[in-house]
């Protein structure tokens, strides 16, 4: 019935058609990973079997694209991605709703992301922008293509790697493994085909754009963070340690109680407010790195 | 009429789910070193004589499921011939698991064996 893995996989993704990009990302590589093997085996087993047969006896025991498809269903909808969906009691009162951010472990998650990406940002950066130059620069020698296209893959590999930290911090479902190129190709068309493929152009912009927006997610935090600390510490800083809050070269102004206790309100406000900001940023950042980097 | 076809093949269904779990993860137990998905599908086709109780595309999806709850540890690496292969390991919580599960199982199946014999009751 099938002739090749391949028109088996292309069977099987459209029985997968309205999953999850990444669930029928790994439904495939699983697919062919599996089914290659046995082909291998059963042959090895018996050479003279032809390779369609081999294929066919291969299928019968892993499924039919149907099957298979039900099997990856079923287990998606039992496993949740990465952190759990935090809290999800129900129906609270707004106050409720507003500090249960701190509950949250997606507001963590979003906050430990936007914190790392400023490393990850000027890592990907660099590695982007030297791989560029060098492939650009070496393409009058020999071996400029082998290393463009080493530095493509290696772009690639750096964007799977990404989706591993979008799915563990902000719970977007992301690839757990690499698509597979097709087989007993040329290092040339190898090449050709991470040209031609629109992800590897915007797994390489995404890397570009991580920097800026690694620098802004997280001179944003620590902003933010500051100067909600910073309001908090005012009252003790006044009542604990006679430090007055408005201090010029010739007057010190001490402020009423009163006044005290509202700015420490306030701090604690904004402090809650970047919670919901951080989380907010951590689900934008995974619908956008979802869309960048993971392949239709 | 009683479609018996249809619902042996649905109760099949609903024993697999939770066994292919807890015999994935006695195989990885037992296992020496890291395994790949077509292993463990031949050793189970290799154990199981010729009726083969689940299809073997069925168990990829609960390795992962596994993986991804911490039970298990997996690493790609490339292969000679081929695509890359996932090897699997069992984790320190996997063999907790695996034995607290094995328990279960032994419960279960003395349940089971006792209500279909028919003993203790009457």
């Amino acid at each position: 019935m099938y002739k090749t893995v391949e028109d088996y996989l292309a069977d099987l993704k459209q029985e997968l058609a309205g999953s999850d990009q990444a669930t029928i990302q790994d439904a495939l590589s699983d697919a062919e990973e599996h089914l290659r093997m046995a082909v291998a085996s059963l042959r090895e087993d018996k050479p003279d079997l032809a390779e369609e047969t081999a294929l066919q006896t291969a299928i019968d025991q892993y499924g039919s694209p149907a099957e298979t498809a039900a099997a990856y269903a079923e287990v998606e909808r039992r496993t949740a991605p990465g952190l759990s969906s935090g809290v999800n009691r129900k129906s609270r009162s707004f106050l409720g709703r507003f500090f249960g951010v701190y509950a949250h472990t997606r507001a963590w998650g979003a906050i430990l992301y936007m914190l790392i990406a400023l490393v990850t940002g000027s890592l990907y950066f660099t590695w982007a922008v030297m791989g560029l130059s060098f492939s650009v620069s070496f393409s009058i020698f020999i071996f400029g293509l082998p290393f463009a296209l080493l530095f493509l893959l290696s772009v690639r590999g750096l964007a799977l790697l990404e989706g591993r930290i979008v799915e563990a911090l902000l719970g977007v479902r992301m690839p757990r493994r690499p698509l597979f190129a097709p087989r007993g190709l040329k290092w040339l068309e190898r090449l050709k085909m991470q040209l031609l493929d629109k992800y590897t152009w915007l797994a390489l912009i995404y890397m570009l754009l991580q920097m800026p927006l690694g620098t802004l997610y997280f001179s944003l935090l620590t902003t933010l963070f500051v100067f909600s600390l910073s309001l908090i510490a005012m009252p003790f800083a006044q009542l604990l340690l006679q430090i007055p809050p408005i201090q010029t070269s010739s007057t010190m102004i001490f402020l009423p109680f009163w006044a005290l206790i509202l700015i420490g309100l306030a701090g604690i406000l904004t402090a809650t407010l970047t919670m919901h900001l951080a989380r907010g940023i951590g689900w934008l950042h995974g619908r956008y790195a979802k869309f960048m980097l993971v392949t239709e | 009429m009683v479609d018996q076809t249809a619902l042996t093949k649905k109760l099949q269904k609903e024993m697999n789910s939770g066994i292919a779990s807890l015999v994935l993860l006695s195989v990885l137990g037992q296992a020496k070193e890291p395994m790949y998905g077509y292993q463990i599908a031949k050793l189970l086709n290799d154990k199981s004589g010729n009726t083969s109780l689940m299809k073997q595309g069925a168990l990829y999806p609960v390795l992962r499921s596994l993986a991804s709850s911490g039970l298990l540890e997996s690493q790609v690496e490339p292969s000679v011939s081929g695509p890359p292969r996932r090897y699997y390991t069992i984790t320190a919580a996997g063999r907790e698991t695996l034995e607290i599960w094995t328990e279960v199982w032994n419960q279960t199946k003395s349940f089971v064996e006792n209500i279909l014999k028919g003993t203790g009751n009457v």
